[in-house]
C-alpha cells in the first residue's frame, strides 16, 4: 500500500490523463475533469497534482508546440507511465477487494 | 492591468522551469473566460493566487538570489554556536556594552539638551545681547546682563552693522484674575513692538509686528491661552491683572509655547509700553533691562564694541566706568558669568565634564570586549589553528572575529535601547524636561545607534580579530599554547585603564556630593529655619501710603499671634537669584578716609527686625531704631563692603559714605557693622551691601515657632484673605528658596553619580569576567601549587597581589587627575570645602573592595578544586 500513494484527487487526475492519451495538458485535463465529474478544479490544484506525480514517477511530459492562443507558450503533454498505470491498476485492485469485503448484509440494510 | 499584475507576481514565485507552459494553460484558459465574458481577469488573478503552491515555488531561499552566501552564512553561524557555548562570557559583554551605550545615550541627549539653549530663535548666531560691564582702570569689574532702556534704539541708529534690536524687562510673577479666583503666573516679561519678529516666535493668533504696540496688551502663550480662555480665540479678550497694574490688559496675540531651552523663558508677554513713563523717566540712569541686537553676520564684534565707547561718552559721561559689551546669545546659557541673569544658568564645565564621563563609560564597555576576547584566546587557539591547517586564510579569520564582535554590539545596542527606554521616564524627571520620548521611534536615537554598533564593532573587535588570527599553526596545534606572554601587557594596561576610570569617577562624585552637601549646610551667617517669605500686596497708582499702612497692621497682627515668632521686611529675601537685589555701580567712598571705589555695591533696604529675625551678627555699632528720624540717613554696612576698602571695623562707626562722584550728593553716617550673610548662592562670595532703613517694604519675612508651624501657616494665610482679598499670598521658606539655587548642582550631582554607578557595574562585570578565565587558565598551576603544599588562602592571595598591583598603578595615575581636576571645578564657588583626601581613600576603599570579592569568589571555585582532577591529564 505505501508503495503506491495516490490521493483521490491525483487519482482522478491520473486517469484523465490516461482518458485524454496523447491530448493530455493542462486545460484539457482540467475541462475533462470539470466536464465528467461536475466540479471545479483549480488551475494551482491540478499543476501541483501533475507536477508532483511527475517527480513521483506516475507521469512523463513532452513539450508541444507553442500557439499564439497560449501568448506563445508551448504546451505541455503528460502521458502515464508504467509505474504509474501500477499505481492505477493497484488502487483498483484494493478498492474491489474493498467492496468484495464487505458482507452481504451490510449492502442490503443499505438498500431497504 | 489586473493581469499584468498577477502575471508578474506569478512569474517572481514560480519555479522557472514550470512557468512557460503554466503560464501558457493560463493565458489559453484567459482567452476561453474572455470570448465567454465573465471577468477574465479577476479568474485570472484568482488562477494565480491558488497555484501559490509549495511544489510550484521557486527556490527563492536557497541560493538563487544572492549568490555565494555559504562563508557569510557559515561566520554567522560558527558565532552564534560560540557565543551560546560560552553563555556566561557573552552576557557579561552584551550586558557591559549595553550599559555603557545605554550610559552613552542618555548623557549625550542631557548634553545635547543644554548645548541647544537658544538655537531655535530667527538666526541665533546674528543675535547678541546688549550688556553691561564696570571697567576700573583697564580692570574689569563687575559684568551686568542688564543694559539702559535707551541704548537698543541709540545703538541700532548709530551703528550701521546693528539692523534691529528688542527692549524687554523681567517683571518676574503677577497675579491675574481668572474668574473669581487669583492665580499667580510666574513666568512674565514685557517686550516691545520688535520682540515677536526680532526671535521669531511662532504666532498662532493675532498681528506679529502690532501686538506689543498698544500699552496694556499681552501676549499669551498658546497653552495660557487655553488655560485661560479654552477653545476661544483668547486674542481680543481682557484679562485683568493686579501687582501695581489693577486694570484689564488685551490680549492682543497667541503664540506658540517658548520651548524649555531658553534662558528667555515666559507664558505672558506685556507691552513694554505699558510702563513708557518709567522707562522715560529712568532714562540712562538705571539700567534694568534686557536689550537684544541683531548685529550684521561677519561684523568684527571687537570693533563694535569699540564703536560703542562714543555713544556711551556721549550718554552717560567720559567719566563712567560703564561700558556696552555684546554678548552671542547661544554662550547665555553655558558660558555667561554675568550677574542679574534672568534665570540660573547652566554650566559649560559640568556639561564637558559629562561628556567625558559618557565617553569612559562607552570606552570602558568597549574594552571589556577586548580584554575578555584576548583573554579568550586560549580557548579559541585550537579552533583557529584546525581552521588554518584545513586552509582558512588571515582574512576570512578575522572575518569570523568582528562578526563576533558584531553580534555582541548589536544586541548590546538593542538592549540597551530597552534600557533606555526604562529609564526614560526617572530620567526626565531628572533633568525636568521630557528629553526622551519613545526610543524606538525616534530617529536620532536610532541613527547614533546604528553608528556606535558599527563604531563599537570595529573598535572592539579589531585588536581580538588580529590577536586570534595571528596564532602560529605548529604552537597551537602542538598544545604548547598555554599562557602566551603576548597581550598579558595590554591586557593588565586595559585593566589599569578601567580601574583609573572607576576610582576618577567614584572620588569625583563624592567631590561633587560633598560640595553641594557643604553649601546646602554651610552657616551663612544668619539662621533661615522656620522663616517663610512673601512679597506683600503691590500698591495700586497713589494708594502707597494706605498700602504700606495696611501692610504695618497686616504684620502687627500676625506678630501677636503666639505661633508667630517675628516679622520683618525688606526689598530682598534670602535665597534669591542674582537679580533680586539693587545695586550702584555709580562708585562709592567713606568721606576723608578713602578714596572713590569704582566697584558695584548693593544695596538693601530693611526694617528695624530684619536683622534679629534672621539672627545676623552686629559686630559693631547699633541696629536702626524705629522712632529715631534721623535713622533714614543712616547706613549699616556689612563685612565685605569694608574688607574692599581694606580698613578694620572699629573706626568707621559714625563715619559718613558717599554714592557717586559728585562731591554735593548725600552723605549717609555709618550706625553699624554687621557680618557677612549669604543673600544668595554659595558659588558667588557675600556681597558688599549697604543696608538703609525704612519701616515698611515689599516684602515680609515672618519666623514661625518651630512647635507650630501649621497653626502660623494657616494664621497668616487668614489675615491675609482678611486684609487683602484682591492679592493672593504665594510664601516660600527661605531654606526652600536656598534649595532652589542648588538645583542645577544637585541635578549634576546626581546625573554625576548615577553614570559613575553605571561605569562602576561596567568595570566590575568586566574583571569578572578577566578573572574568571584567568582562572580557568591556571587551574594546572594552581593544581600543582596545592600538590607541593600550597593553602587555598595562599593560592588566593597569589592572585589578589597581582591586581593589588594593578589598582596601584591605576591610583598613581589617578589621583592627580582627580586632584587637578576637582580643584579645577570646586573654584567655581566662591565658598569651596579644601580638597578632600578622604573621597580618594573611599573611592580606592571601594574599588579594591569589589575587585578583591570578585577575585576571591572565583578563585576560590579553582582553587578548591581536586589537584588530582585538574592535573590528570599531564
Amino acid at each position: 500500500m505505501k508503495k503506491y500513494q495516490l490521493g483521490e484527487f491525483e487519482e482522478i487526475v491520473l486517469l484523465t490523463v490516461g482518458v485524454l492519451y496523447n491530448e493530455a495538458y493542462g486545460v484539457a485535463i482540467k475541462s475533462e475533469i470539470e466536464k465528467r465529474l461536475k466540479r471545479k478544479v483549480s488551475v494551482g490544484a491540478l499543476q501541483s497534482a501533475l507536477r508532483r506525480m511527475e517527480k513521483k514517477g506516475y507521469l512523463e511530459s513532452r513539450e508541444g508546440e507553442p500557439t499564439k492562443k497560449r501568448g506563445g507558450k508551448p504546451k505541455r503533454y503528460f502521458t502515464i507511465t508504467a509505474y504509474g498505470k501500477e499505481a492505477l491498476k493497484h488502487s483498483k485492485d484494493v478498492r474491489t477487494q474493498l467492496w468484495d469485503a464487505i458482507p452481504k448484509v451490510a449492502l442490503d440494510l443499505k438498500f431497504t | 492591468m489586473i493581469k499584468r499584475v498577477a502575471d508578474a507576481l506569478f512569474r517572481w514565485y514560480c519555479h522557472p522551469d514550470f512557468y512557460p507552459d503554466i503560464k501558457g494553460d493560463l493565458e489559453e484558459l484567459y482567452a476561453d473566460h474572455e470570448e465567454a465574458g465573465n471577468g477574465a481577469q479577476f479568474r485570472y488573478l484568482m488562477d494565480v493566487m491558488l497555484l501559490f503552491r509549495l511544489s510550484l515555488l521557486r527556490p527563492v531561499f536557497k541560493n538563487s538570489i544572492i549568490k555565494d552566501t555559504g562563508m557569510l552564512r557559515n561566520y554567522f553561524k560558527i558565532s552564534f554556536r560560540s557565543l551560546i557555548k560560552h553563555k556566561g562570557y557573552t552576557a557579561i559583554n552584551v550586558i557591559g556594552v549595553a550599559i555603557g551605550l545605554a550610559a552613552f545615550l542618555l548623557i549625550n541627549q542631557y548634553i545635547k539638551f543644554e548645548r541647544s539653549y537658544d538655537s531655535f530663535h530667527k538666526d541665533p548666531e546674528t543675535i547678541y545681547r546688549l550688556t553691561t560691564d564696570q571697567i576700573v582702570d583697564g580692570q574689569l569689574g563687575t559684568r551686568d546682563a542688564m543694559s539702559f532702556n535707551p541704548s537698543g534704539k541709540v545703538v541700532t541708529d548709530e551703528i550701521p552693522e546693528v539692523s534691529g534690536y528688542t527692549l524687554t524687562y523681567n517683571i518676574g510673577n503677577v497675579v491675574v484674575k481668572k474668574n473669581e479666583t487669583l492665580i499667580n503666573e510666574e513666568s512674565v516679561k514685557m517686550g516691545d513692538e520688535h520682540f515677536i519678529d526680532f526671535f521669531g516666535h511662532k504666532v498662532i493668533s493675532g498681528d506679529a509686528s502690532t501686538m506689543l504696540v498698544e500699552p496694556n496688551s499681552v501676549v499669551l502663550s498658546r497653552s495660557k491661552a487655553n488655560f485661560y480662555f479654552g477653545d476661544e480665540d483668547a486674542v481680543g479678550k481682557t484679562i485683568h491683572i493686579y501687582s501695581g497694574f489693577d486694570r484689564d490688559f488685551k490680549v492682543t496675540g497667541v503664540i506658540e509655547d517658548v520651548p524649555q531651552n531658553t534662558h528667555f523663558k515666559f507664558d505672558m508677554l506685556i507691552s513694554i509700553s505699558t510702563i513708557q513713563q518709567r522707562l522715560d523717566d529712568e532714562g540712562w540712569r538705571a539700567f534694568n533691562y534686557y536689550t537684544y541686537l541683531r548685529i550684521d553676520e561677519g561684523a568684527d564684534i571687537a570693533s563694535l564694541e569699540e564703536k560703542m565707547i562714543p555713544i556711551k561718552d556721549k550718554h552717560l559721561s567720559p567719566e563712567s566706568t560703564l561700558f556696552f559689551n555684546l554678548q552671542p546669545i547661544r554662550d547665555i546659557h553655558l558660558n555667561s558669568d554675568m550677574t542679574f541673569e534672568p534665570e540660573v544658568t547652566g554650566s559649560e564645565k559640568s556639561v564637558n565634564f559629562l561628556e567625558i564621563i559618557s565617553i569612559f563609560i562607552l570606552i570602558i564597555a568597549w574594552v571589556n570586549y577586548i580584554n575578555l576576547s584576548t583573554a579568550k584566546a586560549v580557548d579559541r587557539a585550537k579552533e583557529v589553528g584546525l581552521r588554518k591547517v584545513i586552509g582558512a586564510a588571515k582574512k576570512q579569520l578575522r572575518t569570523q572575529f568582528l562578526i563576533e564582535a558584531f553580534i555582541i554590539n548589536l544586541i548590546g545596542a538593542l538592549v540597551a535601547l530597552m534600557i533606555t527606554q526604562l529609564a526614560a521616564k526617572g530620567f526626565n524627571s531628572l533633568v525636568e524636561t521630557e528629553l526622551i520620548k519613545n526610543v524606538w521611534v525616534d530617529s536620532d536615537f536610532l541613527i547614533s545607534l546604528v553608528i556606535f554598533t558599527l563604531v563599537g564593532t570595529i573598535v572592539s573587535g579589531f585588536y581580538p580579530a588580529i590577536f586570534l588570527s595571528n596564532f602560529k599553526i605548529i604552537n597551537v596545534i602542538k598544545g604548547k599554547f598555554r599562557n602566551s606572554k603576548s597581550g598579558v601587557g595590554l591586557r593588565k594596561g586595559l585593566v589599569v585603564l578601567q580601574f583609573t576610570t572607576s576610582i576618577v569617577l567614584i572620588a569625583s562624585t563624592l567631590v561633587v556630593v560633598k560640595q553641594v552637601d557643604f553649601m546646602r549646610n554651610k552657616d551663612m551667617g544668619m539662621d533661615i529655619s522656620h522663616v517663610v517669605s512673601f512679597r506683600n500686596p503691590r500698591p495700586d497708582d497713589g494708594q502707597r501710603e494706605q498700602m504700606r499702612e495696611k501692610v504695618k497692621v497686616f504684620l502687627t497682627t500676625l506678630s501677636q499671634e503666639g505661633s508667630i515668632v517675628g516679622t520683618a521686611t525688606s526689598t530682598s529675601v534670602p535665597g534669591g537669584e542674582s537679580d533680586e537685589i539693587a545695586s550702584t555701580s555709580g562708585g562709592v567712598k567713606i568721606v576723608g578716609m578713602t578714596d572713590r571705589l569704582d566697584a558695584t555695591t548693593y544695596i538693601q533696604t530693611v526694617d528695624d527686625n530684619y536683622f534679629d529675625l534672621l539672627d545676623i551678627q552686629l559686630l559693631e555699632g547699633r541696629n536702626f531704631q524705629k522712632d529715631l528720624a534721623t535713622d533714614s540717613s543712616a547706613v549699616i554696612v556689612n563685612r565685605a563692603f569694608l574688607d574692599r576698602f581694606n580698613i578694620s571695623d572699629t573706626k568707621v562707626i559714625n563715619e559718613k559714605i558717599q554714592f557717586g562722584r559728585d562731591p554735593e550728593n548725600d552723605k549717609y553716617h555709618i550706625i553699624g557693622i554687621i557680618e557677612d550673610a549669604n543673600r544668595t548662592t554659595l558659588k558667588r562670595a557675600a556681597e558688599p551691601t549697604c543696608y538703609f532703613y525704612d519701616p515698611v517694604l515689599h516684602s515680609s519675612l515672618v519666623k514661625l515657632s518651630p512647635n507650630a508651624m501649621k497653626a502660623g501657616l494657616e494664621h497668616i494665610e487668614k489675615t491675609w484673605a482678611d486684609m487683602f482679598p484682591t492679592s493672593s499670598l504665594e510664601y516660600t521658606f527661605i531654606d526652600e528658596r536656598f534649595d532652589r539655587l542648588y538645583k542645577e548642582d544637585r541635578k549634576f550631582g546626581t546625573v554625576f553619580s548615577i553614570f559613575s554607578g553605571f561605569a562602576l557595574v561596567v568595570a566590575i562585570l568586566g574583571l569578572f569576567g578577566l578573572i574568571s578565565f584567568i582562572a580557568s587558565q591556571r587551574t594546572k598551576e594552581v593544581g600543582v601549587r596545592k600538590v607541593l603544599g600550597a593553602s587555598e588562602t595562599h593560592i588566593v592571595s597569589l592572585f589578589y597581589r597581582e591586581f593589588l598591583i594593578l589598582i596601584g598603578i591605576a591610583s598613581i595615575i589617578g589621583v592627580p587627575l582627580i586632584f587637578f581636576g576637582m580643584n579645577n571645578w570646586l573654584d567655581n564657588y566662591a565658598y569651596r570645602i579644601d580638597f578632600p583626601w578622604l573621597v580618594i581613600l573611599i573611592a580606592l576603599s571601594v574599588v579594591i573592595l569589589c575587585s578583591l570579592v570578585t577575585v576571591s569568589v572565583r578563585v576560590l571555585k579553582v582553587a578548591s578544586l581536586n589537584p588530582a582532577s585538574t592535573l590528570k591529564y599531564e
